[in-house]
């Protein structure tokens, strides 16, 4: 009777605990860094759970000791796959021992890998896991047929688990993937991906408040922090571009970020956070249905206050957002505004579906599950919505529902699946790949 | 580190910023524009986003596991010193691939047409080509561009704005 590890190895957050469990026991920053007060390489310590959802932010938790102003970051996951099995060592190994507590060669481990991942990279993984770790075996899947997994028991009645069929669509750190599952397998001929996610997404509005405001291009812990609190998804592009232009009180989304000062407070923070919040007084009664029109209509005014900004004041430890809020998580709608030539998510999501047996299109596009962090932007699902349905066939139905918790969903379907009778027999074990070598091995793993 | 500590605000902004090689040789290129382009989408997946530290990254990002080395690469990041060649040897030896580069070698494009792949899983271009286009001053509809660095702004205001501070200041 071994127990079995449970990991998501996330190329921005690392999810891992044991197979039955409700939730992870551990999440922890998949990185190291060095703060400018250290001279070595640190281990982030772990999130809380209980913060995870919402608005709860990875970065300041992970910092909630120590000063992350202006750290340098180092990840062994680069565009989603892991290309530093040095570094993944280390955090493996301060994970197993200091934080999990188990010993691998007593262990089954089940952890999530990016479909496409390379064979070089697999091998290398195989080796860190059967030579370096000992683990006595192991499982790879990936997060859209788990996402699926645990939907499917956790909803019996819903057709999703009726037709045993799903679209996964999972906005994470690295990239985004719109994945159509069936019979709880990924069907990877039929995967798009765009690559945009949480972290491309942090950079960006890094270069819009360097632009605009001050230089904030070291601080990637600070405007993570920025990001999962004041930034949302507009329904009305347009409308919230003129709204984001007014002076004063009429100017729902200007608020005001708070940087750490090293001093008093080692986190930034909202200045006010009911300012913050005025957005969500909007409704979408006004908009137009035309959000992917250019808006060049929106006609300029020079002459005065239509840049309300305060000018740079380098005295001052804050800054402003306004348009920034919703600029930033409409890059996973329009990849092109940034001169990316890539299709935006609703396209995606069109273009994966389009690729299955017609038979299965009506059921997937009733079937869309929101996964991965960066789903979690206010209005996300109902800007989806919006912008799928006009591009869906009308004979189908579209509806998108958002996973109770988008950063956990992957790892609680890994662990139904490792608590599930079959898994030991699912899995490959040591001698196995001792014998085989790790093609083969992983050979076993589809079907 | 920082001996002046005062507090974090002036620790950011005191950082002198240099511009990487890499930009560099984009600008001087004969199409600065569409090179820049890149350079900033590319810049959009770096850990460090820093200027300063782009540099870094490619040669120095592997070699720091202890205090020895961490101490080699400030000061080289400051540019007071040149590589030893024992940390270079070092570097070299560690120095993991990118993605792009095990991608390379994968060699994807050799796979039979059915196989998917990494390659075959991208979404591809957009259907309308309608880029919209949002001034980087102050982030509203810009109808024009700068024509050094190929950047959007909005109005004189923001021209004015960008010419002064910002062209070509950071990545983009
Ligand atoms: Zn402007
Ligand atoms: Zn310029």
């Amino acid at each position: 009777m071994s127990n079995v590890v449970v990991l998501d190895n996330g190329g921005g957050l690392i999810k891992a605990g044991f197979g039955g469990d409700l939730d992870p026991s551990v999440i922890i920053p998949n990185c190291l860094y060095r703060p400018l007060s250290a001279k070595k390489w640190l281990h982030p310590s772990p999130i809380s759970i209980s913060t995870t959802t919402a608005t709860a932010t990875a970065a300041a938790e992970a910092s909630s000791d120590l000063d992350l102003t202006s750290a340098s970051v180092r990840r062994p996951i680069d565009r989603g796959y892991l290309i530093n099995p040095d570094l993944q060592r280390d955090i493996w190994s301060h994970l197993f021992t200091s934080l999990l507590h188990v010993s691998p060669s007593n262990s089954s481990l089940l952890l999530t890998e990016p479909l496409f991942t390379l064979p070089s990279i697999q091998r290398a993984t195989d080796e860190l896991i059967f030579e370096d770790f000992n683990f006595a075996s192991l499982y790879v899947s990936d997060s859209p047929s788990l996402v699926h997994f645990y939907e499917a028991s956790r909803r019996p009645t819903s057709l999703l688990s009726r037709a045993q069929c799903s679209l996964v669509v999972d906005c994470g750190f690295s990239f985004t993937h719109a994945a159509p599952v069936f019979q709880n397998f990924t069907l990877n001929y039929a995967v798009k991906r765009i690559d945009l996610g949480g972290k491309a997404l942090t950079n960006y509005l890094k270069e819009l408040v360097s632009y605009r405001a001050l230089n904030v291009m070291d601080e990637t812990f600070i405007i993570d922090d920025v990001k999962e609190k004041l930034c949302f998804v507009s329904l009305n592009v347009p409308r919230d571009l003129q709204i984001a232009r007014k002076p004063g009180k009429d100017n729902l989304f200007r608020c005001t970020y708070v940087l750490p000062d090293g001093i008093s407070y080692t986190r930034g923070f909202v200045k006010n956070p009911d300012e913050a919040k005025r957005y969500l007084s909007l409704t979408d009664e006004a908009s137009s249905p035309s959000l992917g029109v250019k808006n060049d209509v929106i006609e300029l005014d020079v002459s005065e206050k239509t840049e309300n900004r305060k000018k740079i004041d380098l005295t001052k430890n804050e800054f402003d957002l306004t348009n920034e809020r919703f600029l930033v998580p409409e890059m996973i709608f329009h990849p092109s505004d940034l001169g990316m030539n890539q299709a935006g998510l609703a396209e995606c999501i069109v273009r994966a579906v389009s690729s299955c047996h017609p038979h299965l299109h009506p059921v997937l596009y009733e079937s869309i599950v929101l996964t991965g962090g960066s789903t979690l932007f206010h209005n996300f699902a109902e800007r989806l919505e919006k912008e799928l349905r006009p591009i869906v066939p009308d004979e189908c139905k579209v509806k998108i529902t958002i996973q109770e918790d988008p950063i956990l969903g992957v790892w609680r379907g890994g662990s139904l699946l490792a608590s599930s009778p079959s898994f030991e027999a699912m899995c490959v074990t040591k001698a196995e790949y001792e014998e085989l070598g790790s093609a083969r091995c992983r050979k076993r793993f589809l079907h | 580190m920082d001996d002046d500590a005062t507090n974090s605000f002036r620790r950011m902004s005191s950082r002198t910023r240099k511009v990487a090689p890499k930009m560099v040789a984009a600008l001087a290129s004969s199409d600065n524009r569409s090179q820049a382009a890149l350079a900033r989408l590319e810049a959009l997946e770096n850990d460090n986003a820093g200027l300063e530290l782009i540099e870094n990254i490619d040669d120095e990002d592997a070699s720091l596991d202890d205090d020895e080395q961490a101490y080699i690469q400030k000061r080289q990041s400051k540019g007071t010193k040149r590589k030893t060649r024992q940390a270079k040897a070092l570097e070299a030896k560690k120095a993991p691939k990118t993605f792009m580069e095990l991608l390379h070698e994968a060699s994807l494009e050799s796979l039979p047409p059915h196989v998917p792949s990494y390659i075959k899983a991208a979404v591809g271009p957009p259907s309308s080509t309608s880029r919209r286009h949002f001034c980087t001053v102050c982030g509203f509809a810009a109808s024009y561009t700068c024509i050094r660095c190929g950047v959007r702004f909005c109005s004189c205001r923001c021209q004015n704005i960008h010419n002064d501070t910002r062209c070509l200041k950071f990545v983009a």
